[in-house]
């Protein structure tokens, strides 16, 4: 564990000589930043404040190929990810990388997922620390902050000049060496601290969830949900978005007689979520839906693993087209008057 | 120049009424440039409303969301009004809504909001960055954002979205009562757009789109949000036979995009709502652009205009350019 | 236990016998014995009444079914399927000689040695017979280690049972078989009327006894009401909840009720759990 530096105009150079790994950064892709693998190292930028879509797809892909077979054959081709490979993600913020060791939880409960879990084991994390949070960030109320080490490898601040680098792991050593960064010295790691500590009085929503998981549950027919429902959209923005939010679906395709097993996001905000060959939907409008991913993130989530799952990125409040808000409808939660919920 | 009390105490009205279950209007947002539609059911919460031009959303959208619940046994439905305000380009979702009978005209109060556009956020967010501001207005050919007692003023281009500066429609074209005076209507639309487009060679156009699509990410929430996609059982959540994968690659976001421009070609009313809400900013409305203009020129229809019109592809008439039924 | 390594890999497995339970037509019931291809599999196979298995056919897909025999018949796993949808029509093309793909054990399973010593009541309804059969059978074949073994088990039509040629095997010491219809049919001997007012008639006393049931919601609802009638306390109340299902290993996020996943905290479940999640009585 080691400190580091290179020059901002050296950012190109750098990622050039991490050869060995499969280097992901942020790279514009249109009018948005998305975590692509390095073609061009300099496309990359570092000047954006968060990809849209969030590097969660890097460990658990849109779409991806659980196993290949051949119809009229018994013979199955799983296509699980090399745990041995080598892959680097470089300039990941410290909230998604918090909310991969949010979702580990989940991918290794009992059974674990080779498809997510080798490339969590394959991977170093290069994050990058928030100078100037976006207003509806929110990372500090959910454990993080603009500068936490929370799930890294290292973690580089911006200083001006220069890149600052704080090596974490055995794997963020590794990463220095490769990149062959130069050594750090007492000035850089104050100037760090110091924009670690601004950054953090910089953050300005906030919300403070004692006592939420154990409410919500006390809330299951309180009609404030309604409020929010009624504009719901029903889409999987906030899903798909969202660097904890881990449902997929699964499906057989087939092209003449070459067939594979895939499994691709899927959305508890989406009608077809649940609904039964029957017919029957246990969830069919927009406000049980909306009730149910609240109370997942919020309550279901930390009930069985000890942490809620959100990590206070900001993204489905930035995108949700109809402006529903989380942090809204956590401090609407916190206001209405809880009870028994109705049973038998 | 809309007076928001009046327009709150209108709707307070409305809302009052016997007959009337619910009003969908617009609210302020939580931050920044947003704004965000509101059903409003008591009369409480007709204060909440407002209309200035962060109102992008279009409510027509809301009366096709809404779920048809089971009635309880014993138990009457509810068939009381829903009031709605609208804008030109929303209205022309309610005309093109009554033409396909997805609802009788008697069920709707619309409320007429004459509109002289709406900002687009991403244009605002450019130009100011992440701030809430504490007032937008248009003033003239201005648009005027109030913002810690400081005001700017912008030429409207520079923050209205593109489609407003091309607006055909910026009087409700249906409407029980304008809650504002009519305005001018001060562009033209040649469909410039979809000229410039058309000039790419074939390989440009699908190198084009293979970018696009590739960044397609299915959250459909371009779907959900366009008021004339309401079908109960959308042909790409069809599993019996499935027609469009789930898996998101180039073939399948393709499938996807061309069957929903197609499916449209004829109803979109161009509202430009599912270019807006896309999280990875595919420029959507380049291919129902190109369909409207098509069906202009082929058929001389324009959906969501006239109440009285047939749906295009419900009708049929001797001079239709096709040689055969197809 | 499938490959430790990867949950989503299924099983081969080859089909026995297959045959149909009820007439053949939208929605009969189709019971499959199957037995693995790779007969090594047996080595490590273990199941417990209540587990469920993930059945399907590739290049269609997978479906969670609960497997209908009991660990105690050795050799074969048995399904009872019935025809809804897509997955379960392609498995209904299945005869013997065929082969289906299967994932599991999956699921958690009933407290059978916390039962030991108990009476048993089964009630079951239709098709929700088929989870019920394993208890049953466990039951039978431990004789022993449990009080008396009551099944009460009523379907719309006479034809409709499921499992018809084992009803004889339910009676003798201790056990006793109680079939329902729901409306009168001619030769029909026993009774005519819904399970919930079945259970009435036979009136099962909750001491010491374990109740368990399962079929469709309005059953299992109004089958606890009058459980409840009888004495019987939620913790002595057992059933099956179904969800739609991915996975079935907890990972897809579908199948939850409450706090609750079907396919990893269910779908076993006693009526004082049940109490406590608000989205079960939805």
């Amino acid at each position: 564990m080691g400190d580091y530096k290179f020059a901002k105009d050296k950012l190109a150079e750098v990622l050039s000589s991490l050869g060995d790994y499969q280097v992901f950064a942020p790279t514009p892709a249109g009018d948005v930043v998305r975590f692509l693998e390095v073609k061009d190292p300099a496309a990359v930028t570092l000047e954006s404040a968060n990809s849209t879509v969030p590097p969660k797809e890097l460990m658990f892909p849109e779409t991806e190929t659980l196993f290949k077979y051949r119809l009229g054959d018994t013979g199955l081709d799983p296509s699980v990810p090399d745990a041995s490979a080598r892959r680097l993600v470089f300039g990941i913020r410290p909230c998604d990388a918090m909310a991969y060791t949010i979702v580990d939880n989940l991918f290794s409960w009992d059974f674990t997922d080779p498809y997510y879990l080798n490339r969590r084991e394959n991977t170093t994390l290069v994050g990058f620390a928030c100078g100037d949070p976006c207003a509806n960030c929110f990372c500090p109320s959910m454990g993080g902050a603009p500068a936490s080490e929370k799930g890294l490898d290292a973690l580089m601040f911006d200083l001006g000049d220069t890149f600052y680098v704080k090596t974490l792991t055995d794997k963020g050593d590794a990463f220095a060496k490769a990149a062959g960064l130069d050594a750090a010295g007492d000035a850089e790691s104050k100037a760090a601290e110091k924009q670690a500590e601004e950054a953090l009085g910089k953050v300005k929503r906030s919300i403070d969830t004692a006592g939420i998981p154990e409410k919500l549950p006390s809330l299951y027919d309180h009609p404030f949900w309604e409020q929010f429902s009624d504009r719901c959209l029903s889409c999987g923005i906030c899903t798909f978005l969202c660097p904890t939010c881990h449902c997929f679906d699964i499906q057989d395709e087939a092209e003449a007689f070459n067939a594979r097993r895939a499994r691709m996001w899927d959305t508890c905000m989406f009608a077809e979520y649940t609904v039964h060959t029957s017919g029957h939907n246990p969830r069919p409008t927009r406000k049980e839906r909306t009730r149910n991913r609240i109370s997942h993130k919020y309550s279901y989530f930390p009930e069985k693993f000890d942490v809620i799952a959100c990590v206070g990125c900001g993204r489905c409040i930035n995108n949700c087209p109809v402006n529903i808000d989380l942090l809204d409808i956590l401090e609407k939660s916190k206001q209405a008057e809880g009870k028994e919920a109705k049973t038998a | 120049m809309v007076d928001l009390k009046e327009l709150q105490d209108k709707a307070k009205e409305v809302i009052s009424r016997d007959d009337v279950r619910r009003l969908i209007g617009w609210q302020r947002g939580t931050y920044g440039f947003e704004s965000a539609p509101i059903v409003v059911t008591d009369a409480s919460d007709a204060d909440k409303l407002i209309f200035d031009p962060t109102c992008v959303q279009n409510p027509a959208s809301f009366i096709t969301l809404e779920e048809k619940r089971p009635v309880p046994r014993g138990q009457e439905p509810d068939t009381r009004k829903v009031a709605v305000m609208v804008k030109g380009c929303d209205s022309r979702a309610i005309v093109q809504q009554l033409v396909e009978k997805a609802y009788p005209r008697e069920n709707m109060i619309v409320m007429g909001m004459p509109c002289r556009g709406v900002i687009d956020r991403r244009k605002a967010a450019a130009l100011f960055g992440d701030v809430t501001p504490d007032e937008v207005k248009l003033d003239g050919d201005k648009v005027v954002v109030s913002l810690n007692s400081e005001t700017k003023e912008l030429a409207r281009g520079d923050i209205l979205a593109d489609k407003c500066m091309r607006c055909r429609y910026p009087n409700p074209l249906v409407s029980d009562e304008l809650m504002t005076e009519e305005v001018e209507k001060w562009g033209a639309d040649e469909f410039a757009d979809v000229d410039e487009f058309e000039k790419m060679s074939p390989a440009d156009k699908w190198k084009f789109w293979e970018e696009q699509f590739s960044k397609c990410i299915r959250c459909y929430s371009c779907r959900n949000v366009c008021p004339m996609c309401y079908c109960v059982e959308c042909v790409v959540a069809k599993l019996k036979p499935q027609w469009t994968r789930r898996s998101t690659d180039i073939s399948e976001n393709a499938a996807y995009h061309v069957q929903r421009a197609w499916h449209l070609s004829g109803r979109c009313i161009e509202c430009m709502e599912c270019q807006r809400v896309c999280p990875v900013d595919i420029p959507i409305m380049t291919l129902n652009r190109k369909m409207t203009r098509d069906v202009k020129e082929m058929f001389d229809y324009e959906p969501g205009v006239d109440v009285e019109a047939e749906p295009l592809l419900a009708c049929y008439n001797p001079q239709d350019p096709e040689d055969y039924i197809m | 236990m499938m490959d430790e390594s990867n949950p989503y890999l299924p099983y081969i497995v080859k089909v026995e016998d297959a045959w149909y339970e009820t007439p053949v037509g939208d929605r009969a019931v189709k019971t499959f014995k199957v037995t693995f291809e790779d007969e090594k599999v047996w080595d490590t196979w273990s199941h417990r009444p209540g587990n469920c298995a993930m059945v399907g056919r590739l290049g269609i897909g997978e479906s969670m079914f609960c497997i209908s025999s009991s660990p105690t018949e050795e050799g074969y796993l048995r399904f009872s399927i019935m025809q809804a949808g897509k997955v379960t029509s392609a498995i209904h093309e299945v005869d013997a000689g065929d082969t289906l793909t299967v994932r599991g054990p999956l699921g958690n399973s009933f407290p059978m040695e916390e039962w030991e010593g108990k009476n048993i009541v089964s009630i079951g309804g239709g098709i929700g017979q088929a989870p019920l059969r394993p208890v049953i059978n466990y039951v039978r074949a431990n004789k022993d280690k449990y009080g008396d073994l009551k099944v009460l088990y009523g379907a719309r039509t006479s034809d409709l049972h499921c499992f018809k040629t084992e009803f004889d095997e339910y009676s003798g010491e201790g056990t006793a078989c109680h079939l329902a219809i729901d409306v009168e049919e001619e030769g029909w001997p026993h009774f005519v009327g819904f399970v919930p007012d079945l259970l009435m008639e036979v009136a099962p006393s909750p001491e010491n006894t374990i109740a368990v049931t399962c079929g469709p919601p309005i059953l299992i609802k109004f089958v606890t009401q009058n459980l409840e009638k009888l004495g019987f306390t939620p913790d002595q109340i057992y059933t099956t909840l179904e969800e739609r299902m991915k996975c079935g290993i907890g990972k897809c996020g579908r199948c939850n009720v409450g706090s609750m996943y079907v396919c990893k905290d269910g779908p076993v479940f006693s009526y004082e759990t049940l109490k406590k999640i608000p989205e079960a009585f939805a």
